[in-house]
């Protein structure tokens, strides 16, 4: 008992900061820790999701005369042409045995091809100047989905 | 009653986990993904790729030769403009330092095929009988 007759107490109700004014020199680097390591991660999975790039492998081929093509007993190489063009600012697709169809169309045409039939078939790809450059890797991804060999005109 | 642990050891040092070394690890590992993002953007050069769900990964060790196409159909040889002309004699010669390396086209997704085909038909008269078209991965 104090002398003015209230208990005293060993230890106060409220816990004081442990660290006290003794030991701590400096800012309170945590939250700087924090922040920092959300931005590490951001950034590592910015790398890993965007950016992550492959190719697509086409031929090149020769610019064939169809005068000179070879006779006898060589077997016609199986192929089929697609020739896209621009027509009211919408990329069409000829060839695949409908006269025109729609880019889309002519992606979902050959994605329904009977891959016995596709795989190592070969796709030729040509284009009219103004068709974009992303359209004729469409159709190529396309091809390349059925295991057919794609050359680009 | 339990004496309370002091965060200070007997020396009266701190005795918490230093955290510094980890900082400085930490922003080191920031300053690098900083810096090689501002340099694969100026490398890419505003190309915005075509998209694609099928294609081949890196696996070559040699560099490839890469040729950039914009889409006003501005030209690069590895990051380097280029004008038309000149990009035969220098693939050419690339090529016959270092045979077999592979040729790569970059080229934007909205690129008229007017402003590539050139391109084809410059490595198509070199003898380059495939090429390989830079895509990114659709996820």
């Amino acid at each position: 008992m104090s002398d003015a007759g209230l208990p005293t107490r060993s230890r106060p109700l409220k816990q004081r900061n442990i660290f006290g004014n003794k030991g701590r020199f400096g800012p309170n680097m945590t939250p700087m820790v924090d922040v920092v390591l959300v931005i590490l991660i951001f950034f590592m999975a910015a790398t890993t999701i965007v950016g992550q790039e492959w190719f697509l492998a086409a031929d090149l081929p020769e610019q064939q005369d169809e005068s000179n093509a070879s006779s006898g007993f060589d077997l016609p190489t199986p192929m089929v042409d697609v020739e896209l063009f621009v027509e009211d600012d919408r990329v069409m697709a000829r060839g695949l045995g409908v006269d025109v169809l729609d880019l889309d169309d002519a992606i979902t045409r050959i994605q329904g091809m009977d891959p016995t039939l596709s795989d190592g078939l070969i796709l030729r790809i040509g284009a009219s100047d103004d068709v974009p450059y992303g359209s004729i890797v469409a159709i190529h991804d396309a091809g390349n989905a059925k295991k057919m060999r794609v050359a680009i005109r | 009653m339990m004496r309370r642990r002091s965060i200070l050891n007997d020396e009266g040092t701190s005795s918490r986990v230093n955290v510094t070394p980890m900082i400085d690890v930490v922003m080191v590992l920031i300053v690098f993904y900083l810096l090689v993002g501002q340099l694969a953007t100026d490398r890419r050069a505003r190309i915005a790729l075509p998209s694609s769900a099928t294609g081949i990964e890196e696996t070559q060790r040699t560099d490839p030769i890469v040729i950039g196409v914009t889409i006003d159909g501005t030209r690069s040889l590895n990051g380097d403009a280029i004008e038309l002309d000149r990009l035969e004699a220098q693939v050419s010669g690339m090529l016959a330092r270092s045979p077999g390396t592979p040729v790569r086209v970059r080229a934007d997704k909205d690129t008229p095929h007017r402003f590539v085909r050139p391109v084809f038909n410059v490595l198509r008269d070199m003898g380059v009988g495939k090429v390989e078209l830079v895509t990114e991965q659709r996820p």
